[in-house]
């Protein structure tokens, strides 16, 4: 099995929010970044994806079999890790792998131990007792007692500090490493994904902008630099976002419509640029 | 291990910390039984007590945000609410058990007697009464959690009122098939047990219905 999750026009219909036709698969073996601003639908796949809503349209499968129909089978293969704890406050950890361990049956008592000793959580303590990176890695340790092969992060870097997100994200590339794993990374900070993500799928007002290679986003954009002058109306057609400042301009462009803007200053455009650029729904920045 | 087992087993470990206060509601109901010296109302305020608390897991699970941890494990949706109604038959179990031996034991240091048919007469009415607060109220919480549902909580309370209400109402003496049921222990104790058995079957299929519509 080459693709580890593979997603095909799901929709989810809410008041006043719609999730459309989203469509990507995850290869074995790769870290996938789901990126897009807050409320831009990224909980709502994920949630999609463990069968905790139900879609209006479209299928999931998740290690190859169906996430509905198969749902025991899908889920035995696959950890989570959410912003916040999901284990009971007063529960030791000890308790914790207790309750776990007995829903997974390749679980390895051994493992936690060591990845507890690793992560520096004592079994002594309670839930609450932990900071929320300690908590965040306790969800992680369970994940890999199983060798869940994949793993699916909502903002688990949202509230953590600088540390423990780099921490967050060489265990990512530590667990990645033979192969065998993969991992579907939701996040709003898209500086995590610059160093740890291999594919990108970015969401924009419940609508799918782009689904590929990391590189191949971050090279399919430009940000231009000019003065106000010469920023003429064939210009203007080709930006997907732009920032006005009083001496001049600076906005996005896809690399393919560069041709037009040869004469101005062209830099490279980072994840974060080109979210911020196109979240505005085409609209200007002033 | 079953699936159902294994959810009951973590329902058990959720209310783990609160221990002492279930073992509270159990002791509770032994100041009423030397009250009214009657082993019948001990037993039946005994579950009517002990089905107030399961609440407790819709409780902390509600207060953990754990049903994401439910969401993610390898299990059916119907293997968790059976695992639920597993736990909580357990719970009454457990609290009938206990109560039909220290209520007996209070009653008799008070000189009372406690003869068998009481004994089985208080064991029938604490199965019937603790199956019936609890199959209205797994699918309240269920439906509307254990916050928005915290009226579920008080059904064994009215429950109980409402039935001192209508004990004393029963025609007992006009129906002939009812006057048998109620003065034969082997009877009464079948007809306890397939009528708590069909109210829970049509219980756990109304909940497991309610939670896989339900969205997390």
């Amino acid at each position: 099995m080459n693709n580890y999750l593979e997603v095909r026009n799901l929709s989810k219909s809410f008041k006043g929010f719609q999730l459309h036709d989203i469509t990507f698969t995850l290869p074995k073996g790769y870290i996938m970044g789901l990126i897009g601003p807050n409320g831009s639908g990224k909980t709502t796949i994920i949630k999609l994806i463990l069968n905790m809503l139900k879609p209006t349209n479209g299928e999931v499968k998740i290690l190859g079999f169906d996430h509905v129909a198969n749902e025991q089978e899908a889920k035995r293969n696959l950890g989570v890790v959410f912003d916040s704890n999901y284990f009971s406050d007063e529960w030791k950890i000890s308790q914790v792998e207790k309750s776990v361990s007995a829903f997974y049956e390749n679980w390895n008592t051994q493992t936690f131990s060591e990845i507890l000793e690793k992560f520096h959580i004592q079994p002594s303590k309670r839930v609450k007792e932990l900071s929320k990176g300690m908590q965040m890695k306790l969800m992680l340790a369970c994940a890999f007692s199983y060798d869940a092969k994949l793993l699916i992060l909502d903002e688990p870097t949202s509230g953590l500090d600088p540390v423990s997100r780099d921490e967050l994200l060489h265990i990512l590339s530590e667990y990645i490493e033979d192969g065998e794993h993969s991992v579907l990374f939701s996040t709003h900070i898209t500086g995590d994904l610059e160093r740890a993500a291999d594919y990108i799928t970015y969401i924009r007002y419940g609508e799918l902008f782009f689904s590929g290679g990391k590189d191949e986003l971050i090279d399919g954009f430009r940000i231009v630099k000019g003065g106000r002058e010469e920023l003429s109306e064939e210009l203007s057609k080709k930006i997907l976002g732009i920032r006005n400042f009083s001496t001049g301009f600076e906005a996005l462009v896809r690399t393919e419509d560069l041709k037009p803007f040869a004469r101005l200053h062209v830099e490279p455009a980072t994840m974060d640029d080109i979210v911020v650029f196109t979240s505005k729904r085409g609209e200007l920045y002033e | 291990m079953n699936n159902i087992w294994k959810s009951a087993k973590l329902d058990f470990s959720l209310v783990k910390p609160y221990v002492k206060t279930i073992c509270f509601t159990m002791i509770l109901p032994l100041a009423f039984a030397a009250i009214n010296r009657s082993l019948l109302t001990g037993i039946s305020f005994a579950m009517c007590f002990i089905a107030m608390t399961t609440g407790y897991t819709f409780s902390i699970t509600e207060k953990n945000s754990m049903e994401r941890l439910y969401g993610i494990l390898p299990i059916r949706k119907s293997d968790m609410v059976m695992g639920r109604y597993l736990y909580m038959m357990i719970m009454g179990f457990i609290a009938l058990i206990v109560s039909l031996i220290a209520h007996p034991m209070i009653l008799t240091l008070l000189g009372e007697t406690v003869g068998v048919f009481d004994f089985i007469n208080a064991a029938a009415v604490g199965i019937f009464l603790f199956a019936l607060y609890t199959v209205f109220q797994l699918p309240g919480y269920y439906k509307l959690g254990s916050i928005k549902g915290r009226v579920f909580m008080y059904i064994p309370v009215a429950g109980f009122l409402v039935t001192l209400l209508l004990i004393t109402k029963i025609p007992v003496g006009e129906s002939k098939l009812l006057f048998t049921v109620i003065h034969s222990p082997v009877l009464l104790m079948l007809f306890v047990v397939i009528f708590a058995a069909a109210m829970y079957a049509a219980s756990i299929l109304v909940s497991i219905k309610i939670l896989k519509n339900k969205e997390m």
